[in-house]
């Protein structure tokens, strides 16, 4: 990064705009959501960089026709993995800063900005009462704890399934846990160029986790544990723990036997999809697989896994701002899933578990989360 | 009153054509020192029908249309030469429409690229194979096609052009014609002659004659026994009259020769490259096949006779075959053999590439690689010149890439650059080819000037109001 931490300024002289970033490298796999959907050049990696380093360096000026192929991208980050040029590792970087001066330029998309209102005034981005802490006393949990379970707000306020199944699966396994008044992560705000309330909401959230005496955070969340390790950091917020995911635990707990799966027949046969947040923007693939692998299921892969998986659509404020080509988006990874014969499509994110069923048909397989899983097995 | 945005809206729909401003900024230009010009709007049709209907309305708006498929020309050939052009985006159409086992071809439509066709070919048809560059995987089959541009068959065959064996086009008017052997039907692609050969009414026009929609192209067996081998050389005489002697001797399917720098940058050597005394300065990468094991040997052991001799003069010169060369470099060096376009990496170092590029008479070939060579070193450039010996060495093909970062100073001193390799091509009585504007406007100068006149009647003939690429190739 340059002295003024702009990552366009130091790739500003990358990118020949050579295609790679549309299709998955050998495979010819079409790999860009945004670019299948929409098809104009600006709507692929290399035509956001384009425009990035345009508006960077005053070639083109600022105005609203520009906010469509700046925000229609899930930054899934699967032209980072395609690309092969020296830049391809800042790609989603890029984008997220052009979405930043975008909306310090000319203002975001209306839905985004709702998130943002949501945020500030209730602490999530859906506008729901604020009701965290109840947790605690639903599930009678302590004050004080080893873990603090981030909840995140799509399994607090929508995926409510996700919570409970977490909830059940760690206290099944007796792990001293406990949920703290825990604002949004940020995650929402930092994917759409809405950088403001930032700081504020990850400090709260970091003094409330040190006020419950926590020494590691879990969470069942993909986007927010993006946020937590990877976004935190470089915001200047020190989280003071270690963070986890989910899926990192499940297979700890299950490899030291503190939860032991029981043997089912038959064994439903699933499929599994990596989410954007987890796999690519973290490298975790390993984990949930070693933790399918001991369940009582059976998994086959889809046709595109792992770094190069078909993302479900939701990510990067899509399914706010472009509802139509999120599901559009996410009944491609259906059909994928459905020719591998699933019974049941497993992932471990709230926003692709919601994105992923609203693609798929009432007569499909359903799709839940890996805790659910797990949950039913334990 | 409807806007032309309207108007092509209610062909293509609405969502597929764009006056946005980032799409009229990004299609504005390309990776090359060419000057950027906006277009007023960006229309994707996806079925010939659609493209028909375009021309039908470009034709009664007076507007300027210009083809596009990747934009990767390296040529600046898809950016508008004059004011309120309509970008024909193409990538939309990307069907295999057929593979004729028996009759070796394949139909595609206009955006199917490389990458698709290989996918493809080796899922459905393992026994043929078609020809790739060392472009992305990701670039137009039919584009480069039309371009005349060159693959890793070329050494054989020649320039692409020659792979054609019929095509579909929408005239500049708006009529739907075929040329070659399928004017008698689908399922009957299998030539070209014995007919007026109209073929050329498309190749090599950069999209002034009119908008291909379909195109078939000739397939090959793949040989059952195939061995590559590098070849390292020293100087540019000694180098192309060895390449000379192997393409004549008919013994590789291809034969790709780069500067050693560009072998040093597929070894993962960081840029700049600099040129180090007592290399060698060039690797040529050679594939040799045959039908059964003892061809394939007879020819390797010519190969290597031929390399002998030439020691008598280079005691250096070293050809090695391919598994030494992976072993030293990687695994990954099997892949620039078999799929030349996995090797092309190496040119995204910057935001910019360019080159000059030529087929050349072969007489000519090692001057101009000399001279070249010295005229890239003096503005301090990479040396990163590929030369390839076209169709059993009737012709040569030679360029020299610069891959440079698109800032003010260099887009200038890249501009000098490929101006003064310019002038030393058509000094030597070199064809450039993808040819940009400004440079087919010195060719023009040199050139037979009936065969302007002639180039611009035909044009006039098939495009009476003057809307397919105006101000393409100088015309
Ligand atoms: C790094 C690099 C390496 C390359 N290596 C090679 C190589 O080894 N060999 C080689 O031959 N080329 C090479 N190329 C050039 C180029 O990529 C190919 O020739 C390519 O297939 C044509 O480019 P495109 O598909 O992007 O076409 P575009 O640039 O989109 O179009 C090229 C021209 O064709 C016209 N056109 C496109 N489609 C149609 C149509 N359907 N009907 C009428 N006119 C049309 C356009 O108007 C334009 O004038 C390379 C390019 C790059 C960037």
């Amino acid at each position: 990064m340059t002295s003024d931490g702009s990552v366009i300024e130091q790739w500003l002289h990358s990118c020949v705009r050579c295609s790679n970033c549309k299709y998955v490298f050998r495979e010819y796999f079409p790999s860009c959501p945004s670019g299948e959907y929409f098809g104009f050049e600006t709507y692929y990696a290399s035509g956001r960089i384009w425009l990035a380093q345009a508006l960077y360096k005053g070639e083109l000026e600022w105005e609203p026709s520009l906010l469509d192929p700046i925000f229609a991208c899930t930054t899934c980050g699967n032209c980072e993995v395609q690309c092969l040029a020296p830049h391809r590792e800042h790609i989603v970087d890029m984008i997220e800063e052009l979405r930043a001066r975008a909306v310090q330029e000319i203002g975001g998309l209306p839905s985004h900005i709702r998130f943002r209102e949501n945020v500030v005034q209730f602490h999530n981005p859906y506008g729901a009462e604020h009701h965290n802490r109840n947790l605690v006393e639903t599930h009678s949990l302590p004050l004080q704890a080893e873990t603090v379970y981030f909840v995140g707000c799509t399994s607090n306020y929508r995926e409510t399934q996700i919570r409970d199944a977490t909830i059940s699966v760690l206290k099944k396994a007796g792990v001293d846990f406990t949920v703290v008044d825990e604002y949004c992560c940020g995650s929402p705000l930092i994917r759409t160029g809405q950088l403001g309330p930032v700081n504020e909401a990850a400090q709260h959230n970091v003094d409330a986790i040190r006020d419950a005496g926590a020494k590691r955070v879990v969470t069942s969340c993909s986007g927010c544990y993006r946020t937590l390790v990877r976004d935190y950091p470089k915001l200047g917020i020190d989280l003071g723990v270690e963070a986890v995911h989910i899926t990192q635990l499940l297979k700890e707990l299950i490899d030291k036997g503190t939860i032991v799966p029981r043997p089912n027949e038959p064994r439903p046969i699933i499929t599994w999809h990596d989410p954007c947040h987890l796999g690519r923007h973290m490298g975790i693939y390993d984990e949930p697989r070693a933790v399918i692998s001991k369940l009582p299921v059976d998994l086959v892969e889809m046709e595109t896994t792992r770094e190069n998986a078909w993302c479900c659509g939701a990510g990067g404020g899509a399914k706010a701002a472009y509802k139509d080509w999120s599901v559009e988006t996410s009944k491609k990874r259906i059909e994928q899933a459905l020719r591998t014969g699933a019974e049941l499509i497993v992932t471990v994110c709230p926003f692709c578990t919601r994105n992923l069923r609203d693609g798929s048909s009432e007569d499909g397989p359903p799709v839940i989360d890996l805790t659910e899983l797990v949950d039913r097995f334990i | 009153m409807v806007s032309l945005k309207e108007k092509f809206g209610r062909i293509v729909g609405a969502d597929r054509v764009s006056d946005g401003a980032a799409e009229r900024y990004v299609y504005s230009r390309d990776m090359t020192e060419n000057p950027p010009h906006e277009p007023q709007l960006v229309v994707m049709p996806s079925t010939a029908e659609e493209v028909q209907q375009i021309v039908r309305l470009a034709n009664e708006e007076r507007v300027p249309l210009v083809p596009f498929a990747t934009g990767q020309s390296v040529g600046g050939l898809t950016i508008p030469q004059v004011d309120d052009a309509v970008i024909v985006d193409l990538k939309r159409m990307n069907k295999i429409l057929n593979v004729d086992e028996e009759g070796m071809y394949i139909v595609v439509e206009p955006g199917v690229t490389f990458g698709h066709v290989r996918k493809y070919l080796d899922e459905n048809h393992p026994s043929l194979r078609y020809t790739y560059p060392i472009s992305s995987p990701f670039t137009s089959v039919i584009a480069n096609a039309l371009l005349q541009g060159l693959c890793d068959l070329s050494t054989r065959y020649g320039a692409m052009a020659e792979f054609i064996n019929g095509l579909e086009a929408v005239l500049p008017t708006g009529e739907i014609v075929r040329v070659g052997s399928a004017i008698l039907g689908d399922d009957n692609w299998f030539g070209r002659f014995p007919l007026p050969d109209l073929v050329g009414l498309f190749t090599g026009w950069q999209g002034m004659t009119g908008i291909v929609t379909k195109m078939a192209l000739q397939l090959w067996p793949k040989k059952p026994f195939t061995r590559h081998f590098a070849l390292f050389t020293f100087g540019e005489f000694m180098t192309t009259d060895l390449l000379k002697q192997i393409a004549r001797g008919d013994l590789a399917e291809d034969a790709g020769a780069l500067s050693f720098s560009v072998v040093k940058a597929l070894i993962g050597m960081p840029a700049p490259i600099e040129a180090i005394e007592g290399e060698p300065d060039y690797g040529t990468f050679l594939t040799l096949s045959g039908i059964t094991s003892l061809e394939l040997d007879e020819k390797v052991r010519v190969l290597e006779r031929i390399v002998d001799r030439s020691k008598a003069e280079e005691p250096k010169n070293l050809l090695i075959p391919f598994e030494a060369v992976a072993r030293l470099m990687s695994e990954e060096a099997y892949g620039w053999v078999d799929f030349p376009s996995d090797s092309f990496k190496q040119l995204t170092e910057y935001d910019g590439l360019t080159w000059m590029g030529t087929y050349i008479h072969p007489k000519n070939w090692g001057e101009a690689l000399f001279k070249g060579r010295r005229i890239v070193e003096k503005y301090g450039y990479e040396l990163m010149a590929f030369l390839k010996p076209m169709k059993g060495m009737h012709f040569c093909e030679f360029k020299f890439i610069i891959r440079f970062p698109r800032d003010d100073e260099n887009l200038k001193k890249v501009r000098q650059c490929n101006n003064e390799l310019l002038d030393l091509a058509l000094d030597l009585k070199a064809i450039p080819y993808k040819t940009p504007v400004w440079s087919a406007r010195k060719l023009h100068e040199r050139a037979d000037p009936n065969f302007i006149e002639l180039v611009r009647r035909i044009r006039n003939l098939l495009d009476p109001n003057g809307i397919m690429n105006p101000g393409r190739w100088g015309l």
